[in-house]
């Protein structure tokens, strides 16, 4: 079970279910999972939890996820936390605004599960 | 123009006519000295016939004879065709010289018959008698009188004759004058005509071709001015109506480019919109097929994630279709089914499914009492409350309570969707209803294709009804109206 416990936790942030569902079956059984359906589940989540990795979507009720990014990365404790924008809105300029605004990476809509699985695993195990 | 024209051509004809008359006068004064000469003569003549009667008679006196009373009778005759000249000379001159020659030859008649014949007659008896002084004397002052008369005839027509050369003379010399003054005054007249021309034609002529120019380069803002009366002001009138609807025409290819160039924007941000809302299922829908191809997975996720897959895929093939759906209804290509219903339990169904499992909004319902019962599309109207609710829902993102209603009123249903969201911006309220509109809902990055509110309206005003709204101190008040059934009805049978 000590095995079980050092699983990474990562925090899934789309308001999606089926999305959510894809990144966890994508992922698999080697990490742990938080989900937030908006923004504010995500800074709950945050207060409660030091995720190792956070795969975010942009467009969301509410504040966007964007604005979560920029907010999270303007916060000392969590700044370090590695984030992947996953988003249908894919052009050359959105993935622009997305690593401008902290993004580590970024994965478009929709996507092959072993770039996401890949992106994941280098971003923790750096 | 023509006022300036006639004035020249007056002057000229005045000097033209002056000359004319003084021509006349010359004439005549001319005819009056050769009447007057014809005069003169005649009295030279009367005269002598007068003076050959007194030595006739003077002989006769002397000695009375039958050579000398011969010499009497001749010249007591003789006089008479002179004084008949003289008379149709003086007749011709006036009526004065007329009287005073038939008065001359009355007198020469008188002296004949009442002193020279009877002289004659005492002379034959008495030749003493006869030469006495008295006798004498009375013949002298009749003769001199008779002289005296007939050299007055010739003085008169000479003065007249006279009068009226004088009368030519000053004539011609004003008629002179005035072809002088015409002389000067007629170029002088030329230059203002030519300058006056200047004026009136060749200024606004100018101004014209300044203004074509100008309308030529595009400026269709210039005017030219109206206020004259003549053909000028006529194409000017023409030119400045030919600049105003140049300068609408253009305002309205202005305004439909703008159109065209809005409703293509729109058109880019609904095809990005829709890449977003298709990608989002298919995201799904492809994932979990790879995985499904790709990995060995336990019977139990294998079943959950084809019942994902399945249901992302409905609801991709159900965009696809609400977006023709859409496309159709706003190019008013569709039919409606119409039946009677409730329009009351439409709308609280609608509200029901839209708002029953949204937590971050309250709902509040405004029913009335008895069915609302119309003749419709229900399908389409539900359509319509949906399309508003969802509205609500997408542009109050901080929650609050939406209030659905619904009531009769004069005749028609009302049905009415309050939100305490963002609210219209008052420049984005006139295109609302616009096919693909979208205010800054995508730069909010609030989903959407900007076709609700267009097919919203298309499928209000198919049921002869109205839609609009009402900006709240919070947030948007959306409101339409249909005819209850019994007006439709009653619409129908007319």
């Amino acid at each position: 079970m000590a095995a079980q416990t050092l699983r990474p936790l990562i925090l899934i942030c789309d308001d999606e279910l089926p999305l959510r569902e894809l990144v966890k079956a994508v992922l698999g059984d080697g990490y742990r999972y938080v989900e937030a359906e908006d923004v504010d589940q995500a800074q709950k989540v945050l207060k409660e939890s030091k995720p190792e990795a956070i795969v975010l979507d942009v467009m969301l009720p509410g504040k966007s996820g964007l604005e979560f990014l920029s907010e999270l990365r303007a916060k000392r404790r969590n700044n370090a936390i590695p984030v992947v924008v996953v988003s249908a809105w894919q052009s050359a300029d959105d993935q622009r605004t997305a690593l401008n605004a902290g993004a580590d990476a970024f994965v478009g809509k929709p996507f092959d599960p072993k770039d996401l699985a890949s992106v994941v695993e280098s971003l923790i195990a750096a | 123009m023509i006022a300036v024209s006639t004035l020249g051509a007056a002057a000229i004809g005045a000097t033209l006519a002056l000359f004319f008359v003084a021509n006349a006068r010359l004439k005549s004064a001319n005819t009056a000295s050769a009447r007057s000469a014809t005069v003169s003569a005649a009295a030279f003549d009367v005269r002598a016939a007068v003076v050959a009667i007194d030595v006739a008679l003077q002989q006769v006196v002397e000695e009375y004879d039958s050579k000398n009373l011969a010499q009497w009778r001749r010249a007591s005759r003789s006089w008479e065709a002179p004084a008949t000249a003289l008379e149709r000379a003086a007749a011709a001159s006036n009526d004065r010289q007329e009287r005073r020659a038939r008065a001359l030859r009355d007198e020469i008649r008188s002296y004949i018959d009442d002193y020279g014949e009877p002289v004659v007659g005492i002379a034959k008896v008495s030749p003493a008698a006869v030469r006495s002084s008295v006798a004498h004397t009375e013949g002298t002052i009749r003769l001199d009188q008779i002289v005296t008369d007939t050299d007055a005839v010739a003085r008169n027509s000479a003065v007249i004759a006279a009068d009226r050369s004088g009368a030519a003379g000053r004539l011609a010399d004003q008629a002179t004058i005035a072809g002088i003054v015409a002389l000067v005054l007629t170029p002088v007249l030329l230059i203002l005509l030519g300058l006056w021309l200047a004026r009136v034609v060749a200024d606004p002529l100018r101004q014209t071709v300044a203004a074509a120019s100008e309308v030529a380069a595009g400026n269709f803002d210039v005017r030219l001015n109206e206020r004259r009366r003549d053909e000028f002001g006529e194409l000017a009138h023409v030119f400045n109506a030919m600049t105003d609807s140049l300068s609408v025409s253009r305002s309205e290819l202005i305004e439909r480019a703008d159109s065209l160039e809005r409703s293509e924007r729109h058109k880019s941000e609904l095809i990005s919109m829709v890449s977003h809302e298709v990608r989002t299922p298919l995201a799904s829908v492809l994932g979990f097929t790879r995985l499904l191809l790709e990995r060995d997975l336990p019977e139990a996720d294998r079943l959950r994630y084809l019942g994902i897959v399945d249901a992302e895929a409905t609801r991709l093939a159900a965009l696809v279709s609400d977006f023709l759906d859409a496309r159709l209804i706003e190019e008013g290509r569709f039919s409606l089914r119409r039946e009677p219903f409730d329009l009351r339990s439409l709308v609280r169904e609608q509200a029901e499914v839209t708002l029953g499992h949204d937590e971050s909004h309250e709902l509040e319902l405004e029913l009335p009492d008895r069915p609302l019962e119309i003749d419709g599309d229900r399908a389409r109207l539900a359509q319509v409350v949906g399309n508003v609710l969802s509205n609500a829902v997408k542009y109050s993102p901080d929650g609050g309570t939406i209030t659905v209603g619904a009531a009769e009123d004069h005749g028609h249903a009302r049905v009415w969707i309050a939100d305490q969201g963002t609210g219209i911006p008052p420049e984005h309220r006139s295109q609302l209803f616009q096919p693909f509109y979208r205010g800054d809902a995508a730069a909010a990055g609030i989903p959407g294709t900007g076709l609700g509110l267009a097919v919203s309206r298309r499928i209000v005003e198919a049921h002869d009804g109205r839609i609009g709204f009402d900006p709240l101190d919070r947030g948007t008040r959306f409101w339409f109206d249909l005819p209850l059934e019994a007006e439709a009805a009653a619409n129908g049978r007319r």
